[in-house]
Parts: C-alpha cells; sequence; structure tokens
C-alpha cells in the first residue's frame, strides 16, 4: 500500500529524516513510535504528500506518489488526522461531510454513518468550536473516515486527550480500522496507544528507523540500546559473555555473572537488557526456577501507573515493576533485604559495536 | 461663523429637497466606489491569499511591494493611469479616459494592493496546520483557500472596509482620470472640491454631507454583516 525507500528530507536546522526502506501493507496497523524530534511527523507529512523528499522513492497503491499529476488522486485515497482536530467554525455535520463536499460528492448516508462510527450523531447540528477536545477528536476521525480511505494517517492523535477519553477513542477507532479495513499509519510516542491498536511498528530516532517489525519482537528484543531505552528496558548494562553452551550464555555485567538464551559468541561486548515486568523480588533465596537470583538491596520505591517500580542494587541498578500487594506484603521499602530473580530467556543481549 | 451655518442650512435644504444633480452625483461615486471595491476584492483576496499560502522565490520580496502598494499616492495613480489611457497611450483604444470606466480603473489600481496586503496577512494568520490539513481532506489548493477565507471571513471583510473607504474619500485619481465633467464623471469628492473652489460653500457643505453619509451606510452595512458574523 505505501512503499518507500531511500527516502531523504532535510531542514536548514541540520536535521534530516534518512528512511532506507518502510513498507506498510494493505489492511495493516503501522505505528511509528520515537522520542520528540526524532522526524515523525516529517515522515507522515511526507507520505501524506506533504512535504516533498529531497530524494528516493514514494510509491502509494501501486502509483509513484512523487509525480504532481498523481497528488489529487492518492491525496483523496487517504486521510489524515493530525494531533489537533482542525475543524472548521460550523457545524459538526458539515465538517464531517466536507471531504465529500471537496469532491463534489453529496452523500448523506456516508455521514450519518461515519458520525454513528465515532458516536457523534447527537452532535451534529453542533458548532464544531463549542465541542470538548474529546469530541472534537472523534469529529476530526469521524470527518476522516467519512470517504472510506483506502489509508489513513494518525499523527499523534490522542496526545492532547485525557487516559478516560483516549481509551474510548481507542476503542472506538479499533472497532471502525478492522471494519474498513484500511491501513493505518500512526505516528506517536504513546506507546501504549500504539501497542494496543498496531500490527507492525518502527522506532524512529534521531531522523532514523532503527528497528521495525512485530511489536513484540521490538519490544522484548530490541537491536540498540536506543530502541531499548526508548521502549522501556529500563535495565541495560554493557557486558560481555564469557562462555556459551546450547545457546545458554554467561555473562559477566555490573560485577555478576547473568545466564542468558541468546545466540553469542565467547568475547562478545554486548548490552544487556532486562524489563522490570520480567524482575521478581522475593524475601526468600529460592527463585522458582529462575536462573539468575541475586541478593539485593531496595533503594526506593515509587509508583508507577498501576503498579510500582521498585529500584534495586544487585551489584548493579536493577528496576523491578511489582504490585502494590507484593509491596505491602513484603514490607518493600529503601534498605530492606530481598533476592531479586529473572529468567535466562527474560534477558535480552545486544551486541556491542565497539 | 454665519456662513457655515448658512452653508448648513442651505445644505441639507439641497439634500431633502431632492436635487437631481446632487443625487446623481451621488449614485455615479457610489456605483464607482463600489464596483472598484468589488473588482479588487475579486483580485486582491484570492491573489493574497495565494502569495501567503505558496512558498516562491522573491515572496518576501514581493510582500513588501504590495505592502508599499498600499501607500500608493492616488495622483501618482492617476498620472499613469491617465498617461495610458490618453488616446496617443498603449490603451488608448478604450477610450476609457474622462469616463467612468476609466475612474473605476484607477481605484481599482489604488484598491488593488491595500486589499492584496491586507489579505495576506489575514491568511498568514491562520494556522499553516489548518490549511494542510484541509488540503488532506481533499482539497485543490484554490478549494483549500476557499475553506481558509470562510474560517477568516470577519478579518477579510475589514479589508473590504478599509478599501472601500479609501476609495470613496478619494479625490486625487479620479480628477485626473475622470477630469470632473458635469452630468459625466463629477464625484462627490471631485464636486466638493469644485464648489469650495468658486465659493459655493453650501453646496460643497451639502456634498461633503452627502459623502460622509454614504461612507457611514456603507460602512455600517458591512459592520453590521461582520459583527453578525463576529463570535461574541
Amino acid at each position: 500500500m505505501i512503499k518507500l525507500s531511500n527516502l531523504r528530507l532535510g531542514f536548514d536546522t541540520g536535521f534530516s529524516l534518512a528512511v532506507d526502506a518502510l513498507n506498510i501493507r494493505e489492511g495493516e496497523v503501522f505505528a511509528i513510535i520515537g522520542p520528540n524530534g526524532a522526524g515523525k511527523t516529517t515522515l507522515l507529512n511526507a507520505m501524506a504528500l506533504l512535504r516533498e523528499p529531497a530524494s528516493g522513492t514514494l510509491e502509494i497503491m501501486g502509483r509513484d506518489a512523487l509525480a504532481p499529476a498523481n497528488k489529487m488522486f492518492l491525496r483523496r485515497a487517504m486521510a489524515v488526522v493530525f494531533s489537533q482536530p482542525y475543524l472548521t467554525s460550523d457545524t459538526v455535520h458539515y465538517n464531517v461531510a466536507l471531504p465529500l463536499k471537496l469532491r463534489g460528492e453529496n452523500d448523506p448516508a456516508a455521514v450519518g454513518e461515519a458520525l454513528e462510527l465515532f458516536k457523534i450523531t447527537h452532535l451534529k447540528d453542533r458548532n464544531a468550536k463549542t465541542l470538548s477536545q474529546g469530541e472534537s477528536h472523534r469529529a476530526a476521525l469521524a470527518r476522516a473516515f467519512v470517504t472510506r480511505p483506502k489509508m489513513v494517517l494518525l499523527d499523534e492523535p490522542f496526545a492532547s486527550l485525557d487516559e478516560r477519553v483516549k481509551d474510548s477513542i481507542i476503542r472506538d477507532l479499533r472497532k471502525v480500522i478492522k471494519a474498513t479495513g484500511a491501513a493505518v499509519v500512526l505516528v506517536t510516542q504513546d506507546q501504549g496507544g500504539a501497542l494496543t491498536l498496531c500490527d507492525k511498528l518502527a522506532v524512529l530516532v534521531n531522523g532514523r528507523i532503527l528497528q521495525q517489525g512485530e511489536p513484540q519482537d521490538i519490544f522484548s528484543r530490541p537491536v540498540s540500546a536506543e530502541v531499548a531505552d526508548f521502549v522501556g528496558v529500563e535495565t541495560i548494562l554493557p557486558g560481555k559473555v564469557v562462555s556459551q553452551q546450547d545457546n545458554l550464555c554467561a555473562v559477566e555485567a555490573g560485577g555478576l555473572t547473568l545466564q542468558a538464551v541468546a545466540d553469542c559468541a565467547p568475547g562478545d561486548d554486548v548490552f544487556v537488557c532486562i524489563r522490570p515486568e520480567a524482575v521478581s523480588v522475593s524475601l526468600g533465596a529460592d527463585a522458582g526456577g529462575r536462573r539468575n537470583n541475586f541478593k539485593a538491596k531496595v533503594v526506593a520505591v515509587a509508583p508507577w501507573g498501576l503498579e510500582y517500580k521498585v529500584e534495586l542494587d544487585c551489584g548493579f541498578t536493577l528496576q523491578a515493576a511489582v504490585t502494590k500487594q507484593l509491596v505491602d506484603g513484603l514490607g518493600l521499602k529503601p534498605e530492606a533485604r530481598v533476592y531479586s530473580s529473572f529468567k535466562a530467556t527474560a534477558l535480552h543481549l545486544i551486541k556491542r559495536a565497539i | 461663523m454665519g456662513f457655515i451655518a448658512e452653508g448648513l442650512h442651505k445644505a441639507l435644504h439641497l439634500i431633502f429637497s431632492g436635487n437631481a444633480e446632487i443625487f446623481a452625483i451621488a449614485r455615479l461615486s457610489l456605483a464607482v466606489s463600489v464596483l472598484a471595491t468589488a473588482a479588487a476584492v475579486l483580485a486582491g483576496v484570492p491573489l493574497g491569499s495565494w502569495i501567503a499560502v505558496k512558498k516562491f522565490p522573491l515572496k518576501k520580496f514581493l510582500i513588501a511591494l504590495v505592502n508599499t502598494g498600499m501607500g500608493l499616492p492616488p495622483v501618482v495613480a492617476g498620472l499613469v493611469v491617465m498617461l495610458f489611457l490618453a488616446r496617443s497611450g498603449p490603451l488608448g483604444f478604450l477610450n476609457w479616459l474622462y469616463t467612468p470606466k476609466g475612474m473605476i480603473l484607477v481605484q481599482f489600481i489604488i484598491a488593488l494592493p491595500i486589499i492584496t496586503a491586507l489579505s495576506v496577512s489575514a491568511m498568514q494568520s491562520v494556522d499553516p496546520k489548518f490549511y494542510q490539513q484541509v488540503l488532506t481532506l481533499g482539497a485543490s489548493d484554490w478549494q483549500a483557500i476557499k475553506v481558509c477565507l470562510k474560517e477568516i471571513r470577519l478579518t477579510v471583510l475589514a479589508a473590504v472596509i478599509a478599501g472601500f473607504g479609501r476609495l470613496v474619500a478619494e479625490v486625487g485619481a479620479v480628477m485626473i482620470v475622470g477630469g470632473n465633467i458635469r452630468h459625466q464623471t463629477r464625484m462627490l469628492t471631485t464636486a466638493t472640491v469644485l464648489e469650495t473652489n468658486t465659493g459655493n460653500f453650501d453646496t460643497a457643505i451639502a456634498l461633503g454631507l452627502i459623502l460622509l453619509m454614504l461612507s457611514f451606510t456603507v460602512n455600517l452595512t458591512l459592520t453590521l454583516i461582520q459583527q453578525k458574523k463576529a463570535p461574541r
């Protein structure tokens, strides 16, 4: 559906976007995540034909998207939703019908359906400028889907919404995406939102795509320390593989020897990545079969979403995510002595380029 | 001081007695200024909007040029237009010199940079992302400009008011191009100058009052339309 290769786009500021290859298939929800200033919006604008790249090829629906003759056709085959809804100061109905009007079409049924899909039929006669943020976003999404686009590009669509509104919009959006079968490109910093919706994921940092693939792979096996850092791997240690047998590696890191299942050779310099969810905390030495089990001292305990994050010192700083019940049950507080353990499969090793 | 009161008294008499010549002059003034403003709006608003949204070399230079045009001295515009419309001039074949058409042309030239410059500035006040959003809805450039203009219609109307205000009060250019010919090209402003020079203060005051009333009525109408659409 969208295929781009060797795309280069520069700015006066010196920042440049360089994407070697990206392939988004029909019906796929493809999320591009990355920190602020990574070039996510620039990449989306290039796909939306709002910014012309300096070089490279961009093919959309089998057509050369950079050829001026194809621009209007392709623009009318897609829809874009920005972080701000950008509604006109007319009624919600007028706003949702606007893309059809611009195409010289009049399809009240399609407008009614779009309003219904995003649950804003009751607001259709309201001036769009009087809507709440959540309602405005719903109107912008209804406007995007009213033409039954083949592709929908979403640029931080939930950035300004509170969690409750965001969750409800994401739920409805997921249903609509499934129902319409549109290819969706979602550009966001919000990893939670991206994971809820996407089939494929790419991590963009400093204008370069560092990794793309199945979300599970990226989150569990980041290819670089930068990706690991962005996708929330809290513990990243430099280490060295000292032995290897049947895919089980012994890695010296942070003064300890860790066991990891990985395809590495002795002598390899690696980064050891440990996600906080993979770390268990207990008072007893029984690791329950986990190969990595170390004595640790609690350094800090702090709320972390619905859970708590416990910072442990076991020779190196290790982050663990635990439930409130466990914090209370084990009496976890600074200076408490505990055991931390994690499976060899929970460790991810990234080979370091020295 | 007596002659002012007397002039005012006579002026009111002239107005309310329905003096045919004065009303013909008022009608011509209104027609010339309204048509010139309308033409300048039709050309200047799209032109200004285009300049504002498009990227092209020398854009800033062009905007500076248009802004300079806002201060174009009417007599200079009048002189240039007269030279062009003169029998031996490049547009002499039109036979527009000393006709209302010539006066509309020169007033159009005076109003065009005002309305263009104000439209550039109004359109630049629109968030560029809003314009991009409209493009992504499937709009052509002109359709996107139209949608944006609807959003800033109050500011555009202010440009129209400014343009009309400048034209209805203008005297130098229409004097040169129109020639202030009785029953043909005499406008309220040129007639006021003439009557003042010949000492007919009562007629001059009457003409001045009508000009003020005309200007006020048109501006009031535009302002009422503008304010009706303004957010409370």
